[in-house]
């Protein structure tokens, strides 16, 4: 028995495809920013509000046999997958019973699976008491509808739309975090009810024809608590009349108490509500940038250039400059960029991130670039320093690109004055202003240009003027017209942007 | 042919920008009204260096600003900056005058005092991010050719008389034989505006025309000897 448990964990952990399958259904169903999540969300919201609808429909209609087919077997079929993945993914005990194995060899004493088989099982089992799960576990029966109570399960269902739906998750947080307050609310409230309750049913049982039931005392109490006020129930003597009196005013309070605290709660929670929106909004895009600092230099990048970019997020540390730039009408968010919290935040695996370093403060800027470099390498950090000095600084940290605004402004002045009218056409070509600019095409991106020859390609006919070839790091000026073109070569030309986008839709097609 | 320049702070960017000058064969007078930033000037080697006061009127008449060809005000203080260009161009209406800005703001002002050309220090800065963003290679090769890294650069040449180029039409002409490629032109017929090669429009070249080339150094050179000649072979 032992040896069959311990071969099938042996070869449970040993098989690659079980490991991986595990790992990508446990990503699958409970990492929010994986890319494939949303379909299965969409599925599964999909099938709990048609069963919802059939259910409605049947109240007064007769229902078609196949769409009780369709409820019974094919939604609870998947529901109960579902179920059961989740339970699959909860725990491993194919690996606590190979490190038990390891244990026991290491301390030679007798190898026992059935101990962690137990705590494994009670760990699942724990799993299946918690309350998702066992929505998730009622859910999966189909309302059974001759049975007009057990119709009920209908509701477990919608309960079950709480997993997928992220504001009621965050409502549900936010209420958690006044989890005193409310349950010294609660307690009170229990406490008032049953002893009106009591209370009432001792002063009029006898004379008021309503009340037949400690039950009916306490119902009456709870609509009268709440300011409901059925008038199903209502007292008829003055000492019942003075106990309504009391409970009321109770009730007034305890209401307004339970609104602020509700709101309160809420207030204290909402930036980080927004943030956190404004998060996922950007993670959930393929490639996004992050700036760091909204000091003069985002300021003026986002003036020019603040439409082209839809998916940014600015982090301030400042809380005065983070409401200006979310007054300015950009995405702001009160974060410090140089902790580890803040960048792991972001969806380093699934996205393509550019982070952009623009504060005043050179050893800030430092760090959030070797911040950015130790979670993930493949962020791109576009970093800036005040002079070149701290380049080589910059470089080690692993910048992928490093702007030095004085550099660039006193290289501009030493043009403007040198070369004159150079400097109007650097200018031009640098700020993408005026017609011509020079840009780059990537080789990869049409994948028709490899293997010609430069005579072949089309740049006269696209108005283009080809410069030269970026081919694994060297700048090949004016080449040959025989030169071949390779696959990883990067085309430099001069042109307006629409004989860019002519020349590139050419190629794309497959049109030579 | 040594062009002057008056040059109006040695701090952050006038430090560099007179040395990045006085290599390329300029004449520059460095002025500065801060004595650190003076005396690093004289141990720099810039011997003519004057200290001036620059927000007195007869101070700045007396450096003759109307004998440079262009004034530069680079003082790291930038409301100086603002009172330096708005005085120079009170004095000396005739004077050009190119001054930096390290604020949206100050190009504004600087721009009303009176400014020829405004360099506003974050505007290219941020120009510069979108670029890399955008095109990061094309970027990177540009930056080279105008600080001249790998032997390549830009050049301007005025055609000369009786060259071979007078008279042929850009759209005729490959310059690629010479190892240089035309980038764009100033027609002088057409008013004084700097036109690329790929706008568009087939241009006729005239002697008196300034064209823009870019290629390689020893290239560059062989061509301006080139163009002299009538014949195209």
């Amino acid at each position: 028995m032992n040896k069959i448990l311990l071969f099938i964990a042996l070869y449970l952990h040993a098989s690659k495809a079980y490991r991986q399958s595990k790992s990508f259904i446990r990503d699958l169903l409970t990492n929010a920013n994986n890319p494939y999540k949303k379909y299965v969300d969409i599925t599964i919201i999909f099938l709990i509000i048609t069963s919802v609808v059939i259910l409605i429909y049947e109240v007064k209609h007769p229902v078609p046999a196949w769409l009780d087919f369709y409820d019974i077997y094919i939604v609870s079929f998947v529901f109960s997958i579902e179920y059961l993945l989740r339970l699959w993914v909860h725990n491993d005990i194919s690996e606590s019973i190979i490190s038990e194995q390891k244990e026991s060899h290491f301390l030679g004493r007798a190898f026992s699976p059935v101990g962690v088989l137990g705590e494994g099982m009670l760990e699942k089992l724990k799993y299946m008491l918690t309350p998702s799960a066992l929505i998730d576990l009622l859910a999966i029966f189909p309302a059974y509808r001759p049975l007009r109570v057990l119709r009920i399960f209908v509701l477990f269902r919608v309960l079950k739309l709480l997993r997928y739906t992220k504001s009621i998750n965050q409502f549900t947080e936010v209420l958690s975090n006044k989890k005193f307050e409310l349950l010294t609310l609660l307690f009170l409230l229990f406490f008032i009810v049953m002893t009106a309750g009591i209370a009432i049913y001792v002063m009029e049982e006898q004379t008021n024809p309503n009340i037949n039931s400690l039950f009916d005392a306490v119902y009456w109490a709870l609509i009268t608590i709440s300011t409901v006020g059925y008038g199903d129930i209502s007292p008829v003597t003055s000492e019942g009349r003075t106990i309504s009196i009391l409970i009321i005013i109770s009730g007034i309070a305890m209401i307004s108490f339970a609104t602020s605290v509700i709101v309160s709660a809420f207030s204290e929670k909402l930036s980080e509500l927004k943030e956190n929106r404004i998060i996922e909004k950007v993670n959930k895009s393929k490639s996004f940038l992050l700036v760091c600092g909204y000091g003069q230099m985002t300021k003026m990048f986002f003036r020019h250039y603040g439409g082209e970019y839809d998916n940014y997020i600015i982090l301030e540390n400042s809380l005065v400059r983070m409401e200006q730039a979310r007054k300015d009408g950009y995405d702001a968010i009160h974060e410090d960029a140089s902790r580890y919290e803040t960048l792991n935040k972001f969806n380093t695996d699934h996205c393509d991130i550019t982070i952009l370093c623009l504060t005043a403060s050179d050893v800030e800027n430092i760090y959030i670039t070797l911040n950015a470099k130790s979670i993930s390498r493949s962020i791109k950090v576009i970093a800036r320093a005040s002079d070149s000095s701290m380049l080589s600084k910059f470089k080690h940290a692993g910048a992928d690109h490093v702007l030095m605004p004085n550099m660039v402004a006193n290289t501009m002045i030493h043009t403007a004055i040198t070369q004159p009218t150079m400097y109007k056409a650097i200018h031009a070509i640098l700020t993408g202003k005026s017609v011509a600019r020079i840009d780059e095409i990537r080789v990869y991106e049409c994948e028709s240009i490899i293997g010609k020859s430069i005579d072949d390609l089309a740049f006269k006919k696209a108005k283009l003027l080809f410069m030269g070839i970026q081919r694994q790091g060297e700048f090949i000026f004016n080449p040959l017209h025989t030169e071949i073109i390779q696959g990883s070569d990067i085309l430099l030309v001069m042109g307006r942007e629409i004989s860019l986008d002519y020349f590139k839709s050419l190629y794309e097609k497959g049109v030579s | 042919m040594s062009k002057s320049i008056l040059l109006f702070g040695y701090g952050n960017h006038g430090k560099f920008i007179a040395q990045g000058l006085a290599n390329d064969g300029f004449h520059v007078q460095v002025v500065e009204n801060n004595d650190d930033f003076y005396t690093q000037a004289l141990d720099d080697g810039f011997n003519h260096a004057l200290k001036v006061d620059v927000t007195k009127d007869e101070d700045l008449e007396a450096l003759k600003p109307e004998s440079y060809e262009q004034l530069v005000c680079v003082m790291d203080d930038e409301h100086l900056n603002v009172f330096l260009t708005l005085s120079l161009r009170s004095l000396f209406k005739e004077s050009y005058i190119l001054s930096i800005s390290d604020s949206i703001h100050t190009t504004k002002k600087l721009q009303m005092a009176g400014a020829n050309k405004v360099i506003d220090m974050y505007e290219v800065s941020a120009n510069k991010i979108h670029n890399i963003l955008n095109r990061p290679v094309a970027t990177q090769l540009l930056e080279e050719f105008v600080v001249h890294k790998n032997g390549i650069g830009f050049r301007e040449y005025i055609i000369p008389e009786g060259s071979f180029l007078h008279g042929l039409m850009t759209d005729d002409i490959d310059l690629a034989e010479y190892g240089v490629l035309l980038v764009g032109m100033i027609d002088e017929e057409l008013g004084h505006h700097f036109i690329f090669i790929t706008a568009g429009v087939n241009h006729k070249l005239d002697s008196g025309d300034t064209i823009v080339c870019i290629g390689k150094y020893t290239e560059l050179e062989a061509f301006e000897k080139r163009m002299k000649q009538k014949e195209m072979n």
